[in-house]
């Protein structure tokens, strides 16, 4: 079940191809997707464009459930691209698999570390520049005294778990899926027509819980994407 | 062993994914922004306005037609009550005329009833008094072709003393 990859170099980088197409595609499909429900707007919304906003109104209850009110507007938009990224990613891998001479081609591109977690860094990247813009530098900084100066170690340590748990529970969670998809492809192609028989039916229940696994994570991914934004822009005194 | 291990994982892990994510991500999150977002959230917003003004408007017009309505009873109630003020004024007018009308044919009826009373009297006082000249005349006529001759003097003035004493013997007869 190793699956191999292959691997560009470019100005030092290493660049996996299947990463690189997958992310590529993913986000091909999410532009693709709200752009054309996003054509013909009219003020009584036909049936792309209600699916559209429908979906922004999800997301946007999702950012309203944890920032009501004016603090929560400049969120929506990121939230929305997020979720609707993270979904089509971590679904796009139960579809398409493409390998081409044992190379791995396209996968989901969330089940790779190395994806999940520039992610989870541009969110926290984000709640501190929203924390600087509304605090100041300086009220920035104290929020990592407060309440008391002692907690300073513990509220820096936290800036690295939530960096890891946001990402690393993506990433587990997606590859855990794609590992058990290959396990039973291989279970399949062991003994012939009766372990095709025994792990289709498997293979197809877990694709289905796959696709609602990926739903999850995407949503824990953005709510708690709210929960760092609004920790950052509430002050601990 | 352990070594080993961490570095093989360094070597799998591949930087440039993250480089590229963050590229891709950010250009989708420019793109989505000006294809779709953007347009839809306008349209939303403006659906929302548009809801609001509509809702706006209703309540106007309608506070509107309550107020026209209530004039028009108003001015219905006006006007029944004008209609009645015409109506009496009408009848008390038509009365007085009728009086007038009345009392015009009254008046004539007496001054046509009056002059025909003097005209009726001065023709017969009229009458009268020919009557009394051709009474006259006759007799003196009468009186000629009687006696048939001249009356001298003497006889003239005693006839009319015996007339004029006849006259008066008359009167005090009378």
């Amino acid at each position: 079940m190793e699956s191999k990859y292959q691997y560009l170099t470019f100005i030092g980088l290493r660049f996996n191809v299947a990463n690189c197409l997958s992310i590529l595609l993913t986000a091909l499909l999410v532009f693709v997707f709200t752009f054309f429900l996003s054509r013909k707007l009219t003020m009584k919304p036909g049936k792309g464009q209600n699916v559209l906003e429908y979906l922004i109104d999800f997301t946007n209850g999702i950012v309203k459930s944890i920032m009501p009110g004016e603090e929560g507007k400049p969120f929506y938009f990121y939230i929305f691209v997020l979720f609707t990224f993270i979904l089509f990613a971590n679904v796009i891998g139960l579809f398409f698999q493409v390998k081409i001479n044992g190379y791995t081609f396209t996968k989901s591109p969330t089940a790779d570390p190395m994806v999940t977690m520039p992610l989870a860094m541009v969110t926290l990247l984000m709640s501190h520049y929203f924390s600087v813009q509304k605090f100041g530098l300086k009220g920035y900084l104290h929020n990592y005294v407060s309440p008391v100066s002692f907690l300073l170690p513990v509220n820096l340590i936290e800036e690295f778990t939530n960096f890891l748990t946001l990402s690393l529970r993506l990433y587990g969670n997606i590859y855990a899926g794609e590992v058990l998809i290959g396990l039973l492809v291989m279970v399949a192609n062991s003994m012939g027509i009766v372990s095709v028989v025994v792990a289709a039916p498997m293979t197809m229940i877990w694709q289905g819980f796959s696709v609602f696994i990926g739903a999850i994570q995407a949503y824990v991914f953005s709510i708690l994407s709210c929960v760092y934004f609004s920790r950052k822009l509430e002050r601990e005194e | 062993m352990m070594n080993g291990s961490v570095i093989a994982a360094i070597d799998f892990a591949s930087l440039g994914d993250s480089l590229f994510l963050l590229v891709v991500f950010i250009l989708l999150l420019l793109l989505v922004k000006h294809f779709a977002w953007g347009p839809v959230t306008k349209m939303m917003n403006d659906r929302a306005n548009k809801i609001n003004e509509d809702l706006d408007g209703a309540a106007t017009s309608r506070a509107q037609a309550e107020k026209m309505a209530a004039q028009r009873q108003a001015e219905l109630k006006n006007s029944k009550s004008e209609a009645i003020q015409i109506v009496n004024t009408a009848k008390v007018n038509g009365d007085k005329r009728r009086q007038e009308i009345l009392d015009a044919a009254q008046s004539d009826a007496d001054s046509v009833k009056a002059k025909a009373r003097a005209d009726a009297q001065r023709a017969r006082t009229e009458a009268l008094n020919s009557a009394r000249q051709d009474v006259a005349q006759i007799s003196v006529d009468i009186a000629e072709k009687l006696i048939g001759k001249e009356l001298s003097v003497s006889d003239q003035k005693d006839l009319i003393d015996a007339y004029i004493k006849g006259l008066t013997s008359a009167d005090e007869t009378r």
